[in-house]
């Protein structure tokens, strides 16, 4: 058992703090893309998909430089938050949980989307048929069959921010205590000569953290599955 | 078209592993190079401390030019250093974004981080970026670093904290003069004291390993004065007169 440096803690509080941010920024709009994808046709669906599976074709450095441009506190976005709302986004940690959760955007609504598919239209249709209202149906029938689904996109979402580094270092740069997550830190003591060490222990944390993640969201999915048998978990 | 060269050194390309601050530099120079005595030079330009890691790491560089001493030090403490001489030597600057330049006077205890506002100050990391350690030890030096520590964004090397000061993403930043001239979206602030950090030079080495005649040749040009003339026309300056060693 190791204890923690002051700068490891930092980092590690940090991308916790950025991951959390940035499933409860994704999931709103993951829901409703992922609705929109599986149960709505509209013109113009195929680019709406296409735009949202971008982030995960695109190198992360090139939605980095987009945010850049559009949330900087030059930028069209970013200037309109700034003098509406005094909120500045580039260089901070909620920059971070920004750029991470347009990384995770896509993994989300692809799981949320494959889960609202399997659910069986007919026993929608059926509690139609019975009375109940289209949001007593959404609550009680299909966002329930769907949670194995909702589940996995977030632990997905939650994961591909713990990881995020391009994107991250290019719109909110390495600011210790801001925006220096994990990977950023180790990336920092990776560069640095005679950071060996320092480097060879956040590897480890990062390992540590990881394989945590991947133990965790397997026993929430095999507790799901064995409540709501073959939901549909991704 | 490709010419085979008389003494056959043009199929093997030497490696520079440069520093970033040398980009615009050393590409003049090696094409120069390349053009008149046919040869293929290639470079790579980073931070100096990333490319120390990287040969350290066993990375296929002949030539080494670093924006500090220590890390060619560094290097040397681990054997891989065949010969170093001092190339050029460059100042330290504050810059502005053009459209939003600061009136400040660099002395001891100047109100950095007032004229900051609620922006921030860009500088290569100051762990290991040799311009950050430059840097960190200016601002020591002038009784400023404690105000603005907590400023700062760090950047991988001098030419992205250029880029942020152009973009005008932050309100300062710390480069070399050579960089400063290169970009008409920023504004010189004003030159550091030369007393108040170590002085800036760039140390050339020659690795030792993937030897070849090309490599020590191509060495041979870049530390004489045919190679600095270069370099001067880049702004760096180029009275430096220590001797190589060995």
């Amino acid at each position: 058992m190791f204890a923690l440096t002051a700068l490891e803690a930092e980092a590690l509080g940090l991308s916790l703090r950025v991951a959390v941010a940035c499933v409860a920024v994704t999931l709103p709009f993951g829901l409703a893309a992922a609705w929109l994808l599986a149960r709505r046709e509209f013109p113009g669906k195929a680019l709406f998909d296409a735009l949202i599976h971008a982030p995960l074709v695109l190198p992360p450095v090139a939605v980095g430089y987009l945010l850049l441009v559009l949330f900087g506190r030059n930028g069209p976005v970013g200037g309109w938050l700034y003098d509406i709302f005094g909120l500045t986004l580039i260089f901070t940690w909620e920059g971070a949980a920004l750029a991470s959760a347009v990384m995770a955007f896509p993994l989300m609504v692809r799981s949320i989307r494959l889960a609202l598919e399997l659910v069986d239209r007919r026993i929608e249709t059926a509690a139609r048929t019975l009375g109940a209202s289209r949001l007593k149906v959404a609550l009680t029938i299909t966002l329930p069959l769907a949670l194995p689904g909702i589940l996995t996109g977030m632990v997905l979402a939650f994961a591909r921010s713990l990881g995020e580094f391009g994107a991250t270092i290019t719109f909110a740069a390495n600011i210790p205590g801001e925006t220096r997550t994990l990977p950023i830190a180790l990336y920092t003591l990776v560069q640095a000569p005679g950071g060996e060490a320092g480097a060879m222990r956040l590897m480890i944390i990062s390992l540590i953290l990881a394989i945590a993640a991947l133990v965790l969201s397997e026993l929430i999915s095999r507790r799901l599955a064995a409540r709501f048998g073959n939901g549909g978990a991704g | 078209m490709v010419v085979a060269a008389p003494a056959g050194w043009a199929a093997e390309p030497v490696v520079v592993f440069a520093a970033a601050s040398m980009t615009d530099a050393v590409s003049a120079l090696t094409h120069q190079y390349n053009e008149s005595h046919d040869a293929v030079v290639v470079a790579s330009y980073a931070a100096s401390s990333t490319l120390a890691r990287q040969i350290e790491a066993g990375a296929p560089a002949q030539i080494y030019i670093s924006a500090n001493a220590r890390w060619v030090d560094y290097l040397g403490g681990r054997g891989v250093i065949e010969r170093r001489c001092d190339l050029v030597g460059n100042r330290l600057m504050l810059i502005a974004p053009a459209g939003r330049p600061l009136d400040l006077d660099i002395a001891v205890g100047f109100d950095l981080a007032a004229a900051l506002g609620d922006r921030r100050l860009a500088m290569g990391d100051p762990n290991h970026v040799p311009v950050g350690l430059y840097a960190r030890q200016a601002l020591k030096t002038l009784d400023v670093w404690p105000s603005v520590r907590d400023r700062l964004v760090h950047s991988a090397d001098v030419r992205a904290t250029l880029a942020l000061v152009a973009r005008g993403e932050v309100a300062a930043g710390i480069v070399y003069a050579t960089d400063a001239r290169l970009s008409d979206q920023v504004r010189v602030v004003g030159v550091f004291p030369a007393a108040s950090h170590d002085a800036i030079v760039y140390p050339a080495a020659r690795i030792i390993g993937p030897g070849n005649a090309a490599a020590d040749h191509f060495f041979a040009y870049l530390v004489s004065n045919q190679g600095r003339a270069v370099f001067a026309a880049f702004g760096f300056d180029t009275d430096i007169t220590a001797p190589c060693s060995p």
